[in-house]
């Protein structure tokens, strides 16, 4: 047992480097589109880049660079010990094999601006009045209104996906949205009703494009959170649906653990 | 050499750990099965239900002391196997099936797919995260 161990170690780092927060089932060379290039359509369905096997490649062979990973939020100093120990409970509960269940667990969508990390492959369709971003994992929807004026703060309605108004600056879209539920959280961290999620999406060629993500709160941040997330198209592609329908996974009620629930065959119920 | 291949897996050990913590931001940690013990099942579907979020298979198959058990396995969901090679309807009840898991760390016969063999000998992995076998299924 030792032995496989030992000999496993370095594949299962590889793979679950590969597997790090993307679907390690895209196709390892995708097809590319031979639709015209048009610096002003995200149309069609995307996975997020760089893919798993180009996640390995010599980052000189690849076509676009890799952004960086996201980095740690600016929390204000008096909302960082709380952050920093939830995250060190839940990386000790994952070491100890108890993985302390979250918002998957009871079958939540992610929310903004989680749902742009793109789990799962994504679609966009545009017409003239909105763009309509698709997440497969959780069916989940945005809309973002071209040419519209935002809410105030304190009258946008709190939603998973908030609202969002976009506009262009030269081949840029800008996208601003307000009006995400304070549970709805990225990374656990805490934001107010003001916080503000700023995008700005690019086609860096046919077949990427970039999403620039500024993430603004008077309240819990110090300064603005950014980082950069890459799509990949996947031509052709039919979304999936996705109802949670049915998740087996539990929260234990006395320790809050992840469980499994063991039922019998449903056929023999 | 020997303790510098251990110091080397114990170093990786802990690397899987972090990383292991990490990947959960995607999705959910896999934490609860215990990936370090993985076990070959062989035995017949007693159901199969293709749905969100897991797709589930329950297999009656002898444990390693040979007693007769129901085993609730979680694969990856529909999304996920599509995109690998599966169909919805490529397992049916009282089908042969060989499987690689990882199971539940409590001891209940629940446990997470790493690989699986069907009668006609065609091999399928899990897909996502779930992360290949690390024990040979033939």
């Amino acid at each position: 047992m030792r032995r496989h161990l030992i000999l496993a170690a370095p594949l299962l780092a590889a793979a679950l480097l590969a597997g790090h927060a993307v679907a390690a089932d895209a196709p390892a060379t995708p097809p590319k589109s031979t639709a015209p290039f048009d610096p002003r359509s995200f149309d069609g369905t995307w996975d997020r880049y760089p893919l798993p096997t180009d996640a390995q490649r010599d980052p000189t062979t690849l076509a676009v660079p890799r952004p960086a990973d996201v980095p740690p939020p600016p929390l204000k100093p008096q909302y960082r010990p709380e952050w920093e120990a939830k995250r060190k409970k839940i990386q000790e509960a994952n070491a100890r094999g108890e993985p302390i269940a979250n918002e998957y667990t009871a079958c939540m969508p992610d929310g903004m601006p989680t749902m742009m990390q793109a789990m799962f492959p994504m679609e966009v369709v545009t017409n003239k009045r909105q763009m309509t971003i698709i997440q497969e994992a959780y069916n989940q929807v945005r809309r973002i209104y071209f040419n519209e004026k935002l809410p105030a703060a304190e009258d946008a309605e709190p939603g998973f996906w908030g609202h969002s108004a976009g506009h262009w600056e030269g081949d840029t879209l800008v996208v601003d949205t307000v009006g995400i539920k304070d549970y709805v959280l990225f990374r656990d961290v805490p934001h107010s009703a003001n916080m503000r999620i700023n995008e700005r999406m690019k086609m860096l060629d046919a077949n990427h494009f970039e999403n620039t993500v500024t993430v603004t709160d008077p309240e819990y941040l110090e300064k603005p959170w950014t980082w950069k997330w890459i799509y990949q198209r996947r031509p052709n592609y039919k979304m999936y649906e996705y109802v949670c329908e049915q998740n087996h996974e539990f929260a234990d009620p006395t320790t809050g653990a992840q469980r499994m629930k063991i039922t019998p065959p449903p056929s023999k119920k | 050499m020997k303790t510098a291949i251990h110091t080397l897996a114990r170093g990786l050990g802990l690397a899987l750990v972090v990383l292991a913590a990490s990947t959960a931001q995607a999705h959910h940690s896999f934490a609860m099965f215990d990936n370090d013990h993985q076990i070959k099942l062989s035995g017949t579907v007693a159901d199969f239900k293709w749905q969100n979020p897991h797709v589930y298979i329950w297999l009656n198959a002898p444990n390693e002391k040979g007693e007769m058990k129901t085993w609730m396995i979680e694969c990856a969901n529909p999304g996920i196997l599509n995109r690998v090679g599966w169909k919805f309807n490529m397992i049916k009840p009282n089908d042969k099936l060989t499987v690689i898991v990882a199971p539940l760390r409590t001891g209940e016969p629940g446990a997470l797919l790493k690989q699986m063999k069907l009668a006609d000998g065609t091999k399928m992995e899990n897909g996502g995260p779930a992360g290949p076998p690390n024990i040979p299924i033939d």
